[in-house]
This record gives C-alpha cells, sequence and structure tokens, in this order.
C-alpha cells in the first residue's frame, strides 16, 4: 500500500476542541481502512497569510502530520471529507515517495560527468 | 721534419679501431653487478593515488534532505524583500538541489507554511547563504 501523508492546518482552537477534531479525522482514516502510523503536531503558530475558509477569516492555526498507508482510492473521498469540515482550514494529502539515496549526490554526479567527458 | 715525425707519433698513438673490451667469462654473466640491478628496481616510480587530488566540489546542501516542513531552511533562498525564489546563479547550489529546493518553496507555500510575498520576520536575521547584494 503506498504511503501518505496529510498535513491539516485546524482552526485555533481551545485543547479538547483540537482533540475533538483530530480524534475524528483520524477514525474516518481507519473506517476507510487505513494504516495510521503516526500523529505529529507542528506546533501552534501565525498562519503565513490570511485564510478565508467557512465564512471566516483566520489568522492562526494548529499544524497536524499523519502519516498513514492507505489504498489509492479512498484519496479523492477523503479530501472531499476533510473540505466539508468545519474545522480544517487547508487539509493537504500527499503522497511519500522512497528516499533517493544520498551517495548519488554532488561530487559523485561531478566524478561521473568528469569521467563520462574523459572518454 | 720534425712536425710530420710529431704527427706520425699522434696517429701511432691514437688507437685506428675501436677497443672492445676482452670479454672474460666473470664478465659475460652479468654486465651489471646484483647491487646496480636493485638500486634500478626501487628507482622505478610506485604507483600511488594523486597525492595532489583535490576534493570532490559539493554544494551547500549536498547530503541535506530538504523537506518542505522546514521552513527556516528555505526562507534561506528567498529574497527578503519581495520572497522570490533566488536563481542557480545565487544560490550556488547544484542543478538537482536547486530543483528540490524551489519545487519545496512551492509546495510549502501552497500548504500554507511559508509566505509567498514575504520572508517571515523571525527568519531575516538568519545567516547569509547566496551572498545577494540588495540595492540600498
Amino acid at each position: 500500500m503506498p504511503r501518505y501523508e496529510l498535513c491539516v492546518i485546524l482552526k485555533a482552537m481551545q485543547r479538547p476542541e483540537t482533540a475533538a477534531v483530530l480524534r475524528r479525522t483520524v477514525e474516518t482514516l481507519l473506517e476507510r481502512g487505513a494504516v495510521v502510523r503516526s500523529l505529529e503536531s507542528l506546533g501552534e503558530r501565525r498562519l503565513p497569510y490570511k485564510i478565508s475558509k467557512h465564512d471566516s477569516r483566520h489568522t492562526h492555526g494548529g499544524y497536524f502530520s499523519v502519516d498513514f498507508h492507505a489504498s489509492p482510492k479512498i484519496v479523492s473521498e477523503l479530501l472531499d471529507h476533510l473540505e466539508r469540515d468545519i474545522d480544517v482550514l487547508r487539509p493537504t494529502l500527499l503522497k511519500k515517495d522512497p528516499e533517493l539515496s544520498q551517495t548519488h549526490c554532488c561530487g559523485a554526479q561531478a566524478e561521473e560527468a568528469k569521467s563520462a567527458a574523459s572518454r | 721534419m720534425f712536425a710530420l715525425s710529431l704527427s706520425r707519433l699522434l696517429l701511432q698513438a691514437l688507437p685506428k679501431k675501436p677497443v672492445t673490451p676482452r670479454a672474460t667469462a666473470q664478465c659475460i654473466r652479468s654486465l651489471t653487478t646484483s647491487q646496480q640491478e636493485s638500486l634500478k628496481k626501487d628507482d622505478m616510480p610506485m604507483k600511488m593515488e594523486n597525492p595532489y587530488k583535490s576534493p570532490l566540489k559539493t554544494c551547500i546542501l549536498c547530503n541535506v534532505t530538504v523537506d518542505f516542513k522546514n521552513v527556516q531552511l528555505l526562507s534561506q533562498f528567498i529574497s527578503p524583500h519581495t520572497g522570490r525564489i533566488y536563481g542557480r546563479h545565487i544560490t550556488g547550489l547544484c542543478g538537482r538541489k536547486q530543483k528540490e529546493v524551489s519545487k519545496a518553496i512551492k509546495k510549502a507555500r501552497s500548504m500554507g507554511f511559508m509566505s509567498v510575498t514575504l520572508k517571515d520576520p523571525q527568519f531575516i536575521k538568519d545567516p547569509d547563504i547566496c551572498g545577494i547584494k540588495h540595492f540600498e
């Protein structure tokens, strides 16, 4: 199953309310057969620009990141569900690519180019 | 008369044919001695790695993973006045990393992590990587 990362920006709320929103988000994920790997909080900060969503302008928000494995079929349904949620300001779903090996960075590339040119 | 006789003496003294060394049995075995041979072998150049090899050229972000969440790192490659992404000739990054950085900045902007038109005020005092001189 491919690995996804959901980065949500939630409305600036009190702790129990934020917990409730996260709980129902993760529950929807689990309902659709996703395997949640981790849920991280990236802090509550001032938004880089004012976001108008659900008839109100927001300046602060809580950033959260959910790492999970799921089938590609639930992607569109999930995004639709999150867009309708009043407390979610900006949901973004990304696919996590397998990391490229760091050994093929700058130095190795330059070497390869040199050896190719000399041949 | 004297001059003639002197020249004749000289002619007699000078060897007419090239002198070949009398080759004895001992000589034929080795024209050079064993000591000379070992010296010759030691004198041959040894195979070794180039001692003057210069270190491989790397860019600043060579072994650093670029993430859209790392807003501070990404903010170092944008203008503090306009928020525009600096080009390759200013940042000095290799092709790969420049692409990664610009993609991450655009991603962060659309996801609501980074501002579009300005640089976050808390990151303005960060060390200058790009070395660009702004018009003042």
